[in-house]
This record gives C-alpha cells, structure tokens and sequence, in this order.
C-alpha cells in the first residue's frame, strides 16, 4: 500500500473533514489514536525499510510496496521470541536477532478517517487526517495520509488533487517521521562503528586519541543497555569496545605517554575480564538451541535442568558484572578516561617518540607485525599443538582484525575488505573451536554439579551426548584448520595484504 | 510466501468459506494474505467485496505476458489483497493446455508476489484437471474441507492416490467441515473419519448458520461474529495449520 503524506499550516482538521465530506467522502468521528515506533536500539528494522508500530493494541509491520501485517499485542514483546510462532515473527527474527524491540517514542493523536466508497460499498480510497500535538502543547500539527488502496489509483490520485486544491502541501514527513523529529529520535538508532575519518598524514598521537575518544562514545553507548541486562548485543558490543581499546592501546608503545598507556591498559584489562564470563554465558545460552536440536525429543526434554542451571549460572554472572560496573573503579576509570580524552592535547603526549610521526607510517608499522605474528604463530600450529595454542591463535587474529577496523580511515576500504574477508575465514574457524571447547568444559563442570543430585540419571546421560557432540564440533572445527590457514597463508593471502598497506605508502 | 489451497473434487464442502476465513484469521495472526479466487462462480471476491472481473480473463493471465501483479485488488482488511474471479476461469483447462508447462504456471505467477504476502489462499472450484493439478505444483498444502460422510473417505483416496505419484506434492491437510453435533450419524461419521485419517486437523468447523450469513454482511465471520463457535473454529483451525506450516 503506498501512501502519501501532506500537511496544512492554516487549516483545521475539522475544516479538511468539511472539504472531503463535500467530495464525496464518509467521515468517521475523531477518535484518540495512539502511536509508538519500535526496533532495535541500532535501528534494524529502519536500516531494512521496515516500520513497526504499536498503537496499543497490535502491532503492525510496514513496508513499501507491500500490504500491512498486524498482530494483537496487549504489549510490545521485549524479544521477537516472545511473539506466536508465524510468518510475522519470522519476518522479524531474521533482522532483529537477539536484540531487543525498544519503544522510541510515543505520541497520541487525533484522528479522523475518510473513505469513499464503490457501489459495493468498498473503500476505493482512504485519507487520514492526524493532529499531533507538539511538545509545548500549545501547537497542533497536522499530517494527512492518503492510502492508495491496490487496484484503485484513481480514486487515491483524486484525493491527493482535492487535498491540494484545500491548500495542503505535499511532504516527505510522513506520521512516524512526524513523531520521531518531534521526539528527537533518530530512527537510524545508535550504531557504534569502530571506523573513524582519518588521515595518514595526521600525527600519529591525534589518530590514536580520535580512535580512542570513538572507541569510547561506543563503551558508553552500550553501559545503560548492558547495566539493565536489555539484550546480549549490548553486553557484547561493550565488551568488543573493550577489547578493541585495549588493543590499541597495546599498539601505542611510543605513540602515546608510557605511565598513561601502563595505567589504562591495566584498567581496561579488568573491565575486560568482568566482562568475559557473562558474555561466555550469553553465548552459550543463546547457541543451546542449536547444539539440542539434533537429539532426539526425550533427550532435550531430559537437559532442561541443564539449560535452567546455565540460565541461573548466566544471571549471577550478569549480577557480579553489574556490581563492577556500578563501583567506584568502574566510574573512576571512566572519568579519567573522559577526562584524557575530551582535554586538549597536552604537551606530555608529543613526549613520547613516534607520537609527531605520520599516522600512515605507525600503522603501516603495526599491520605488517600483528601480520606476520599471526602468520609465524599459524605455521607453528600442527596436528599434536595443544588447544591453547589455537585460542592464542584466535587472540592474535582478533589484534589484527581490530588494528584493521579501528584504523580503517586511512585504508583503501575496497582493499580492506577482500583482505578482512580472507581473515574472517580463519577467524571463524577459530571461534568455532573455541566455542565448543569453551562450552564442552562447561558441561563436564555442570556434570559433576548435578552428578550428586537424585533423579538426574537421564539428564546425565543426555548431558553425555550432547558433551559428545561438542567434542565432535571441536574436532571437525580442528580438522578444518589446517585448510583454513592454508588459504589464509596462501600467496593470494599475502597479495591481498600487500595491497592493502599500498595506500599507506612505503 | 506459503501457498494454500481450499481444494475439493466435492462441491458445496466449505472451500469459500474457508478460504475467506482461514484468510482473515491468518491475516489476524500477523500475514500479508493474498487471496486468489480461481472459482469462476466468484464467491470469494463477493464475500470480500471486490468486483469478480480480470482485465484479458483467463488468457491474459495464462499468457507469457500475464502478471498477477495488475490484477490484485484491495480489501476491506488492509493485510488482505485480492486477485478477484472472472466467469473466463471455467475455461482455466483449456488455456492452460495451450502453453508449455502448463502444471507450473500459477506457481510462476505467484512467485513475483514471494516476498510482498506471506500467505497465498487459493480458492479452487471443485473439480480433478489441468487446472487442479496447476494448483497442486504451486501449493504448499491442500487444505481439504471434508464432510462426514461416508464418501468423503472416498474422496480423500483419491486424491492422496493421484498425488502419490508427484515428486513434489504438496501436504494434504484434511479437516472437518459443516459439522452438525447435534445429528448422531454425524457424529458417529466424524469418529469414524478421524480414526481412518490420522492427518485430519484436530479442529472441526461446524454447520453454522453465521456462515451463510457471510452473504448478507459480505464479511469474514470473524469480522462480524468474533465470538462465535464457528469464528473460534476458524482461528483454531489457522493455528494448527500454522503449526504444520512454520
């Protein structure tokens, strides 16, 4: 259903009912309507031309080019998980993932429907015309929408011809769009992207605090979200923003001040390790569903007791993560980092050697050794190293990966992706094994656990089996390695790289 | 996009009505519906208000040119859409036997419209053809409204039995239809049916005279009657399909 939008500076509602009753129109009674948009706190729905709304009652999907879906809700799901199982929920799902459906703002209307109708008494066209009142409350605004319903252009191109001849002004701000700018909701949502505009030729200090300051709008972005526990993408992209802070800190030996990089990277690092566990659990939690679906009935029934334990295992942790990121450290660390970074650089950061240098030229510097690192560490690996050596494996992998993100503005972005495409197919790999060993451990713990408990026999025996299957997923994920870093330690590997340093110049 | 048809070699068993109601409560449910009234006596586009005529009729949907898209008409239920009947459809056979690959045809044309409904409900007149066998290559599942009768075993025989030979046959979803639980032999039918067809949907739509008024309100039941046994039937009825289904 397309739908056209208008608004009149001068005239009221009730004005533009008289103009549409006298066209031919039957006119409802104004009604209060009410109006809430709702996605993701990254704006998922919006980024895919989606629109969801809930008035109250139900919640309707829209699209253009495409007829409205509408499902009754007394109140908006927090997951698409909590909807009935259908087509509207897998619409959803495979955009809005585990994220959670947010509210962005609400307004209420008054609303009066207009419809003309055929000799069958069948609506031939539709105008809706919306009074908002604006924040000072002493300002209505008003929205006209025409629907143009599906096999009736004629009818919908006639209203938009006498709305105009009433003096209403064609607008792209449709009702929603209305409602947002008057919240000041950006329907884009909050996206935390690791890439900055640099320059290679910006002194290698600045670049490094600019990534940082960039880094840290992110960590705060995502602290309210992880605090309340709202969804798990909150947690994790915290715990990336972490990640990749700390990583380049680690790569600003010489660029920044010794005492301040010592001080922050051992701070950051705790922040880091609260952050761990919970995440570990999220994940694991979040991927149950896919490591029970293979066994059959009775033995999923039988691990319920599993999945609770994890459930109450991954509550604490979130608790303990809170308390830390409630405490006097927490807070310490992040005002003296506010301070450091939002403070006018000061003489002390030009102290230390490569901090005036070219930006291009550090990290041009740093790539080629988390490179070759990477490479060296890889090549050591065979079919007896022991499985640490492939978590290092996967740290030194991530070093990169963030270097390449983080600093990606002074980097050709064509270049940059065939190459960050060639790691990523290692990088799975590697996540892979870690995962299945990480949570094949975690079961043999929770079977101890609950090994002394009565009436667990068939728990144990499909804890077991799914123990077995884990193990199986990190062999295979093993066995795939050696094909893995083959193609990433492959000559057209190593092309890709050098293409990628070219823009850095030599 | 999952593509249902109301189907039956039995004429007078419910497929309209079902098609119409099973419709509205999907679209309740959260689909985009797309309704197809392939019946050239054009009851469903009557119960939904939309004028039962297709510019070109039959041929021009049948031709290469065809395209389902120009045909679709709007509902008094902003999730449902209509591709309304024309009386040229009686001829569906005959113009499906002039073209190559006559048994895809409706699957091609409803294709394009995959991604903009979720729902596709055909609405087929009773007979055993060319068109029918049009029908099965693009459903997903035949919703079969079966009356207790004896026959009606019969009748759902045969049609498993032509389908048992399709390499990509669609799923036979038989249910009860116009029930009257006030008649013994209806009852005694209906046990009987249930235990020869363990595939029989667990919901039963009854004999209700708020059905036949689907003519005078021209309306879904659970638009005009949303409390009533056969509206409840109806949603319930759409669940369990639902359940087979996603």
């Amino acid at each position: 259903m397309a739908t056209a939008s208008f608004t009149h500076r001068d005239l009221t509602a009730a004005a533009l009912a008289d103009v549409l009753r006298s066209a031919g129109f039957d006119v409802d009674e104004p009604r209060p309507a009410r109006i809430t948009p709702v996605d993701t706190f990254d704006g998922r729905l919006h980024s895919e031309g989606l629109r969801l709304l809930w008035d109250g009652n139900q919640l309707t999907l829209l699209a253009d080019g495409s007829v409205p879906a509408s499902i009754a809700v007394a109140a908006i799901p927090r997951f698409v998980t909590d909807l009935p199982a259908g087509p509207f929920r897998s619409r959803l799902a495979g955009i809005v993932d585990v994220r959670a459906l947010l509210p962005l703002a609400t307004s209420t209307t008054i609303d009066t429907t207009a419809v003309q109708r055929d000799a069958n008494h069948k609506s031939v066209a539709r105008v809706v015309i919306h009074e908002l009142t604006g924040a000072d409350r002493d300002r209505t605004s008003l929205v006209v929408e025409v629907d143009e319903l599906s096999g009736h252009p004629k009818p919908a191109e006639r209203a938009r011809e006498l709305l105009l001849g009433a003096g209403c002004l064609a607008t792209d701000t449709d009702l929603v769009a209305t409602v947002l700018l008057l919240a000041g909701v950006d329907p884009a949502g909050t996206r935390s992207s690791p890439t900055v505009p640099l320059d290679t030729s910006l002194p290698a200090a600045a670049g490094f605090r600019a990534v940082l300051a960039n880094l840290r709008d992110a960590i705060e972005a995502n602290w309210s979200g992880t605090v309340d526990d709202t969804d798990p993408e909150f947690l994790h992209d915290l715990r990336v923003a972490v990640r990749r802070t700390r990583s380049v800190l680690a790569n600003a030996k010489e660029v920044l001040p010794a005492d301040l990089l010592a001080d922050f990277r051992d701070e950051f690092g705790w922040l880091g390790e609260v952050t761990g566990p919970p995440r570990d659990l999220d994940v694991y939690v979040i991927e149950w569903p896919g490591y029970v679906a293979p066994l059959p009935t009775a033995a999923r029934q039988a691990l319920d007791p599993v999945l609770r334990h994890l459930e109450s295992r991954r509550s604490a942790a979130h608790r303990a993560l809170v308390d830390a990121l409630r405490s006097d450290r927490a807070r310490g660390l992040l005002a003296a980092w506010d301070d450091w970074l939002d403070t006018a650089p000061r003489t002390e950061d030009s102290s230390a050697p490569l901090s005036q240098r070219p930006l291009g030229d550090v990290v041009r510097k740093r790539l080629r050794k988390a490179q070759s690192t990477l490479v060296q560490q890889g090549r050591r690996i065979d079919a007896d190293s022991p499985a640490e050596q492939l978590h290092e494996l996967r740290k030194d992998a991530k070093r990169l990966r963030y270097l390449l993100e983080c600093f990606g503005g002074v980097l050709d972005p064509a270049a940059t992706k065939e190459f960050v495409k060639r790691l990523k197919g290692l990088q799975e790999n590697l996540g892979d094994h870690q995962d299945a060993e990480v949570h094949a451990h975690e079961l043999r713990l929770m079977s101890h656990e609950m090994a002394g408990e009565p009436g667990r026999t068939e728990t144990l025996l499909a804890l077991g089996a799914l123990s077995e299957r884990l193990e199986q997923a990190k062999s295979d994920a093993r066995s795939e390695f050696t094909h893995r870093f083959a193609a990433f330690d492959s000559d057209a590997a190593h092309r890709s790289f050098r293409r990628l340093l070219e823009g850095l110049g030599e | 996009m999952k593509v249902l048809a109301t189907y039956s070699i039995k004429g007078g068993v419910g497929k309209t009505t079902s098609a119409v109601n099973l419709a509205y409560e999907a679209a309740a449910a959260g689909a985009r519906v797309l309704v197809w009234d392939l019946d050239p006596q054009g009851a469903a586009s009557f119960f939904l208000r939309v004028k039962p005529h297709v510019k070109g009729g039959a041929a021009r949907i049948v031709s290469p040119k065809g395209d389902l898209d120009d045909h679709i008409r709007s509902t008094e239920f902003d999730s449902i859409n209509v591709v309304p009947a024309d009386f040229s459809m009686r001829n569906l056979d005959v113009r499906l036997d002039d073209i190559k690959h006559p048994v895809q045809r409706l699957a091609a044309l409803l294709e394009p419209l995959s991604h903009r409904f979720d729902v596709a409900m055909l609405d087929c007149p009773p007979s055993i053809s060319l068109a029918s066998e049009s029908v099965f290559g693009a459903a997903d599942a035949l919703l079969v409204p079966t009356i207790p009768t004896t026959l009606s075993s019969r009748t759902l025989e045969q049609l498993t039995g032509f389908l048992a030979s399709w390499e990509r046959r669609p799923l036979v979803l038989p249910y009860l239809s116009m029930v009257d639980r006030r008649k013994k032999l209806q009852r005694e039918l209906a046990a009987w049916l249930i235990a020869e067809w363990p595939t029989l949907l667990p919901t039963a739509i009854p004999n209700a005279s708020v059905v036949e008024r689907m003519g005078i309100e021209r309306s879904p039941v659970g638009a005009f009657a949303p409390d009533s046994p056969a509206a409840r039937a109806f949603r319930q009825l759409w669940s369990d399909i639902a359940a087979r289904l996603w």
